[in-house]
């Protein structure tokens, strides 16, 4: 329990770090940012406490909300995908699954983990960035935010799975 | 009453869910509030921490274009010390003509440097970090300079570091005026090119020209007179025909804002002061 806690932990602070200093100075395609945290909430595995999840999305949310200026945004984004995560989790699992098993490319193969992966990536952009053009809604640069950072976001996401130990 | 706390502990973490949605709700409507909003921004001190040592490490790679900017500066303000020596002599000769005294004006201002910890320029509304906060004497609605010109407003304070409202804002409203001819009209950005900054309403018979300079005007409260602003690129009618919407080419470079200067003028607060107190005596009137 805890060195799952402080497991997590380190996640949180690397991939929170990596956000702020690397990624949120990326300007690709007017806007387009990859938005690597969301890994932080596709990493969590099978049967993992509920509540959890989403207080680990919530402050996630609120701390990269801290660094951009945009109190809210990303916190009710990511508490939203936080949500979604166990369901669709479910859907994706391979039959006989392991009660506990980790959401990873290893254990889903390639095609179920980069589908999981872009259902909550995309679902996270339409509903950041519709969020954040209440206040200045300009249709091209919605949908040029939208499908490229999805896209970023999914290509990183994929490179770091590759790293990761089986 | 057995059914309703079994429904509960079953799906508590619905009610989680929801609980957070609505706090994150809060913080996204109130965020115009401004004491309420303050621990969420970058001038709160883990952030600002944050972006300090980022900025420290950038700072230390960008070294030989800063020096390259200075002595570039240095060349241009040793120019104009120039010719403002040659125009001494000639007016030394002239006793009768009245100046006002710059060097006593310039005296009273107060300059606090600080550094820029965050920026950015890709969103329609940027916003500027700086590492000076009320503990060096900054407050609300002081006017930020750098070298090369305006950058903006102080916007938050906190003990140790300060948001900025710079001109790449769209709610950053900032009166200005054209060098050569003296008219003047107010500074407004469009949300998309981050060198490119607009003057408005400035008036259909004033005489204006492409290259002409565009400096702070000295009517709002904040600027002193003559901070350089930009060069006018290009004058076109306004969407209402009435005025000219001039295009200003910003000699500010936020791209790579590190060092600026905070203006703390105790003579602008009076003057903030007797125009309220102007405007109270007026209102009594109606």
């Amino acid at each position: 329990m805890v060195y799952d806690f402080l497991k997590r932990l380190m996640q949180f602070i690397v991939l929170g770090l990596a956000q702020v200093l690397i990624f949120n100075g990326m300007d690709i395609l007017h806007g387009a940012i990859p938005l690597i945290y969301v890994y932080f909430i596709i990493m969590f595995p099978r049967n993992y406490p509920k509540w959890a999840i989403l207080l680990w999305s919530f402050v996630m949310g609120v701390t990269m909300d801290m660094f951009t200026n945009t109190p809210g945004v990303a916190a009710a984004s990511l508490t939203l995908i936080g949500a979604l995560q166990p369901y669709l989790l479910e859907l994706f699992l391979p039959r006989n699954a392991d009660n506990y098993i980790k959401t990873s490319i290893h254990t889903l193969g390639f095609g179920k983990f980069l589908t999981l992966a872009y259902i909550l990536i995309i679902i996270y952009c339409v509903v950041f960035f519709t969020i954040e053009a209440f206040s200045f809604f300009n249709f091209l640069h919605w949908l040029s935010c939208m499908v490229g950072s999805s896209l970023l976001t999914t290509a990183l996401i994929l490179a770091l799975e590759s790293l990761r130990k089986k | 009453m057995n059914n309703l706390l079994a429904f509960i502990i079953k799906y508590y973490h619905w009610l989680i869910f929801f609980i957070l949605e609505i706090v994150s709700g809060v913080m996204l409507f109130g965020y115009n509030n401004y004491q309420g909003s303050m621990w969420v921004s970058s001038s709160n001190a883990i952030a600002g921490k944050v972006y300090e040592w980022q900025s420290n490490l950038w700072q230390f790679f960008s070294l030989t274009e800063r020096s390259e900017q200075l002595t570039q500066r240095n060349i241009i303000l040793e120019e104009r010390l120039q010719e403002l020596r040659k125009e001494n002599a000639r007016l030394r000769g002239d006793t009768t003509r009245f100046l006002p005294n710059e060097q006593q004006l310039l005296n009273k201002v107060r300059w606090i440097p600080a550094k820029v910890v965050d920026n950015s320029t890709n969103n329609p509304d940027n916003l500027i970090t700086i590492d000076r906060g009320s503990a060096d004497g900054i407050e609300r609605d002081m006017g930020v300079v750098c070298g090369n010109g305006i950058v903006g407003v102080v916007y938050m304070v906190n003990e140790h570091y300060s948001v900025v409202l710079p001109v790449l804002n769209r709610h950053s409203h900032i009166s200005c005026t054209i060098r050569e001819s003296d008219y003047f009209g107010y500074l407004v950005w469009d949300g998309k090119d981050p060198s490119i900054a607009y003057l408005e309403d400035v008036p259909r018979h004033a005489v204006i020209r492409k290259n002409y300079w565009v400096e702070t005007s000295g009517f709002s409260t904040i600027f002193p007179p003559g901070v350089s602003v930009g060069r006018i690129l290009a004058i076109y009618n306004s969407p209402d025909g009435l005025s000219y919407r001039v295009k200003v080419h910003l000699s500010t470079d936020f791209g790579k804002l590190r060092d600026v200067c905070v203006l703390n003028d105790p003579s602008i607060a009076e003057r903030a002061r007797l125009n309220a107190a102007a405007n109270d005596s007026l209102s009594k009137l109606k």
